[in-house]
């Protein structure tokens, strides 16, 4: 599903160019859950954001589903990223103005589902997550728990291909934490491809393979068994 | 999709309360003031416009003389309007209107109703085929069957006849001469130039015309220029080559006239309101100048709006990279921040429309007119539709290009890409806004001023105390009436006189002297005056002596000075003059006095002796003015039982000259503060958001040790710097658009540099306190709390 040869993307400021990426490369196949880990700095999240197709590599190649899409634009990018890829972040990031219900929907709307099948995909979906009885509130009003079985429902609602997960359980407790694991777990049985930064070795284990980054580089992976 | 939209829009605004009502009240006071003031100019360019044929529709001006003594008249002869129609192609059709003076009073039955001078006219049957005026009952055909008709306005009627029908009713002019009402017409329009209560034959005034006098027939009187003469001109007919054609005529008809003796030219209907005959400016300055007023007011609103907006979109940045990072296109993030300012300006226009509503009498009043906010009327649409659509344009556009273009994964991590561009362009946004309003301020300034001035400058005659009333029966018996007023302790004088003094109504050329170039047209200001005139209005004789009253009076002149210089007469006195056809002699001459409109300088004038004529003129003082009336009263009662009492102080009559300048004046002043209030506001809530963004930074700096007086000033001199960078572009450009205003004027101020520098002071003043409030607020707050929030 995804290939990445050599790729680099620099940080510059006046003064200073810091390489968050050096000449990395590294493929997921469909169907896999893979592991990002190491130390702060390492590159993590910039991987994760161009893997995202939220930022652009400043070389190398990167092919999603067969396409080389290094150099797309930031519609097309934008126009790939919201029919593929679903988004769960450690501070959950939902829209304080919108319920539950409306945060989830808002994917459906900007692809252009008609409204009952909206309605009825987002009920699916929260019912799934078990926060259906929270549908009305806003996302101040939910524990961090519910707030990112809500992010995640969001996620997955228009049935992405991808998730890419940052730190998903980096705000919650253990036990609020193993159930978002849980729920990860499911939807790659369901044959979701799950790419997951994190810096916990506990969450790590749920994946089928381990990719551990140092400056920029891949250092070692391991495959889980 | 939509539904989403308004569902966003709606909850932002609840949960800014505070930015969402500065915005909505600048908003809501830029579209009502800006839709009250566009009113006001649609009105002023709609005056005569409701004409069907309105584009055919001309006036005959006439330009009397050449030179530095040339005039333009709205009137012409007589004969102008007969002649077009006769001889010359092209002209569909001519009507006249003269004013009528035969009658001030009437009676029906008991009622006694007086008519005020000019409401009165004579016009000529084609009247009500060339103007789309109304007539509900009469024939348009024959508007008047005999020359005793009358027709009437519908207001007139109801004020002699109540709710009866009017037609066929008698009214007794001046208590003896019936008329018969034989049409009823509709009130005319506000925005109407031509206006009458009455309206009566013109053959009555033909009839005038004895075969006694220098003129033989109306239609022979070339040389009264007495007529305001209408013609219907064939669409695609040049108005200058009738305006020839005219002039031509009258040459072929009146011997010893020369090509400077003047010219006819065609003025259109829809002009008239607004440009004077010699076609300066009788309005279209104030339109033009409240026009920018309202654009100026509009644009500091959405400027208002572009800055808080785009300052907030700091805050907003995390929604907008959500919304990107799930799908959002940036159409359609584009799309949603239009529609957030649409949903602004719909709450803002609806409470515009309820401060329209609540203020339209008193700005009626304030601008003296009549005009109706009326939301089925299409005219009303077509204001607030430009209004609204031009301003909403303007201030959406900028925010949501912005806001759209974030970059979600920057706009996430707080690293937005809102660098010193968007900053610049606020701080340009904030100076055009503070540059308006600090412009308005110096153009309020200085026109308060230059009305002062007109108010406060030394005339050359003492009007105060004055009042003025018409003498009908009483001119017969002016002498004992004068001996037994000025027999009151009360009255302290009492003069008669056929011109008011506060605005010389005529001028006349028939004059002659000795050296008299025959080429120069010279025009001349006539005053016919009792021998105590000058002495009680305190007008200085700087030469040779006043009247006396004796028989040889009738032949003495005194002129003024500037009559004087311009006939280039050397020492006046004793010397020979000619005036309406009879040599007299000069016996004085006195100091220039104010006989127009300060717009005007001051013209020639002669005083000839009259020992009465219909006007008198009482002077009293300010304790004792009641019982001077009294005592005048008592004498109208005894001579003018037919008539009402009426009188009037110059005092009024001199303001009434300046009535427009006075309201236009008022209505500046409001309008400026206005401005300055919106920008205000803005200020208010950038300083507010300038103070929540430094937030951390204050904290840190209060732990290094800073005072409150030291972040007070770090958090206005940036807001201050701006204020003065726009005081410096304001105040040329003010300072020339005022300069140029000012042009108008004869006698005007000078502008001085405290006027610019009192405004900028002022802005300045304004800015520190509605900044300094935040700005304290900011630096007392406790820099733990702003250090933990992180």
């Amino acid at each position: 599903m995804i290939k990445i040869t050599n790729l680099e993307k620099f940080y510059r400021t006046e003064e200073v160019e810091t390489i968050a990426l050096n000449k990395l490369s590294m493929h997921v196949n469909t169907g896999e859950f893979v592991a990002i880990m190491g130390p702060s700095g390492c590159g993590k999240s910039t991987l994760l954001n161009i893997l995202g197709m939220l930022d652009d590599p400043d070389e190398g190649s990167y092919v999603f589903n067969e396409i080389e899409v290094a150099h797309f634009n930031e519609r097309k990018r934008a126009d790939l990223r919201k029919h593929n890829i679903g988004f769960v972040f450690q501070s959950f990031n939902l829209i304080d103005e919108l319920t539950v219900f409306e945060n989830v929907e808002l994917p459906l709307i900007y692809t252009g589902v008609p409204t009952a099948e909206r309605v009825k995909r987002v009920e699916e979906v929260l019912d799934k997550m078990q926060i259906m009885h929270r549908r009305n509130h806003y996302p101040q009003q939910l524990s961090g728990g519910q707030q990112q079985r809500v992010a995640i429902a969001r996620a997955v609602v228009n049935k992405p291909k991808l998730i890419l997960a940052d730190e998903p359980t980096g705000n919650l407790d253990s036990s609020n934490g193993n159930d978002v694991m849980e729920l990860l777990t499911d939807l790659n049985e369901q044959g979701t491809t799950i790419i997951m930064v994190t810096h916990s070795e506990h969450d790590a284990r749920y994946s089928h393979r381990i990719i551990r980054l140092l400056d920029g580089q891949t250092v070692m992976e391991n495959i889980m068994v | 999709m939509f539904k989403n939209h308004f569902k966003t829009a709606w909850r932002n605004l609840l949960n800014s309360k505070f930015y969402s009502s500065i915005n909505i009240i600048g908003l809501t006071i830029g579209l009502a003031v800006g839709i009250l003031i566009l009113l006001w100019v649609q009105d002023e360019l709609n005056y005569d416009r409701f004409n069907k044929n309105t584009a055919q529709l001309y006036k005959v001006n006439s330009s009397i003389g050449s030179g530095i003594s040339k005039q333009v008249w709205g009137g012409a002869p007589a004969p102008v309007a007969t002649y077009a129609i006769k001889e010359v192609p092209g002209i569909i059709n001519a009507t006249r209107i003269v004013t009528a003076y035969d009658y001030s009073v009437f009676k029906y039955q008991d009622k006694l109703l007086k008519e005020d001078y000019g409401k009165l006219s004579y016009i000529d049957d084609s009247f009500f085929k060339m103007f789309s005026y109304k007539l509900l009952k009469g024939n348009v055909n024959n508007p008047f069957p005999n020359d005793q008709s009358v027709i009437i306005t519908e207001s007139t009627a109801k004020r002699f006849f109540g709710n009866a029908d009017p037609i066929g009713k008698i009214l007794l002019g001046d208590s003896k001469n019936p008329v018969v009402v034989s049409g009823l017409l509709e009130d005319f329009p506000a925005n109407s130039s031509i206006n009458a209560d009455m309206l009566f034959s013109m053959n009555v005034k033909k009839k005038q015309y004895d075969g006694k006098g220098y003129w033989k027939a109306m239609d022979e009187a070339w040389g009264n220029y007495y007529a305001q003469t209408f013609l219907q001109v064939k669409t695609g007919v040049s108005a200058k080559s009738i305006g020839e054609k005219l002039t031509q005529i009258h040459f072929k008809h009146q011997a010893g006239i020369k090509p400077t003796d003047g010219v006819f030219q065609l003025q259109p209907l829809a002009d008239i309101h607004l440009y004077n005959p010699d076609g300066s400016s009788a309005g279209i300055q104030t339109v033009k100048i409240f026009s920018i007023v309202a654009i100026l007011i509009l644009l500091i609103a959405c400027i208002n709006y572009i800055n808080l907006s785009t300052a907030r979109a700091m805050m907003r940045s995390k929604e907008v990279s959500i919304r990107k990072i799930i799908g959002a296109g940036r159409k359609q993030l584009f799309m949603q921040f239009i529609i957030e300012t649409i949903f602004c300006f719909v709450l803002a226009l609806l409470l515009a429309f309820g401060i329209i509503k609540l203020l339209m009498p008193v700005y009626n009043i304030l601008a003296g007119k009549q005009m109706y906010f009326d939301l089925l009327n299409i005219n009303v649409w077509q204001v607030i539709g430009l209004t609204v659509l031009a301003t909403l344009i303007a201030s959406s556009i900028y925010p949501a290009l912005l806001l759209s273009s974030f970059k979600p994964i920057n706009a996430l991590k707080g690293k937005l890409s809102m660098g010193a561009g968007n900053t610049t362009f606020r701080k340009v946004l904030v100076v055009c806004q503070f540059a308006f309003s600090i412009g308005l301020i110096i153009s309020t300034l200085i026109i308060n001023k230059q009305l002062n001035y007109i108010q406060q400058i030394k005339l050359g005659y003492d009007k105060s105390y004055v009042f003025s009333l018409q003498m009908h029966k009483m001119q017969d018996h002016y002498e004992s009436i004068k001996a037994e007023l000025l027999n009151q302790p009360e009255i302290t004088g009492v003069t008669s006189g056929d011109e008011s003094i506060v605005s010389s109504g005529s001028t006349t050329s028939d004059t002659d002297w000795d050296g008299k170039d025959p080429q120069m047209s010279f025009l001349i200001h006539p005053y016919g005056v009792d021998k105590d005139f000058l002495t009680m209005f305190k007008i200085k004789l700087v030469d040779g002596v006043n009247f006396s009253g004796e028989k040889s009076d009738s032949t003495h002149w005194i002129l003024n000075e500037t009559a004087v210089r311009l006939a280039g007469i050397k020492n006046p006195v004793g010397k020979r003059f000619k005036f309406h056809g009879s040599y007299g002699r000069i016996i004085g001459v006195v100091k220039d006095f104010h006989l127009a409109s300060l717009k005007q300088a001051i013209e020639p004038a002669i005083f000839t002796y009259s020992s009465n004529s219909w006007q008198i003129f009482v002077k009293t003082n300010g304790k004792t003015a009641t019982a001077a009336i009294g005592a005048v009263q008592k004498q109208w009662k005894q001579y003018n039982a037919d008539f009402p009492f009426e009188y009037k102080f110059l005092d009024e009559s001199y303001n009434e000259l300046y009535k427009s300048e006075q309201n236009t004046a008022t209505l500046f002043n409001v309008f400026a503060c206005i401005a300055v209030f919106i920008s205000c506001l803005g200020l208010f809530g950038l300083a507010t958001y300038t103070a929540q963004i430094r937030f951390k930074e204050i904290g840190i700096r209060k732990v290094l040790g800073a005072s409150v007086i030291n972040i007070t000033a770090m958090l206005s001199k940036d807001f201050l710097t701006l204020v003065l960078i726009s005081i410096v572009i304001a105040s040329p450009i003010a300072w020339f658009a005022m300069h140029k205003w000012l042009m108008d004027y004869v006698y005007r101020i000078e502008i001085n540099w405290w006027v610019l520098a009192v405004a900028g002071f002022g802005a300045v003043l304004i800015a520190f306190l509605t900044i300094s409030f935040q700005a304290i607020k900011a630096a007392l707050s406790n820099p733990v709390k702003s250090l933990r929030s992180e």
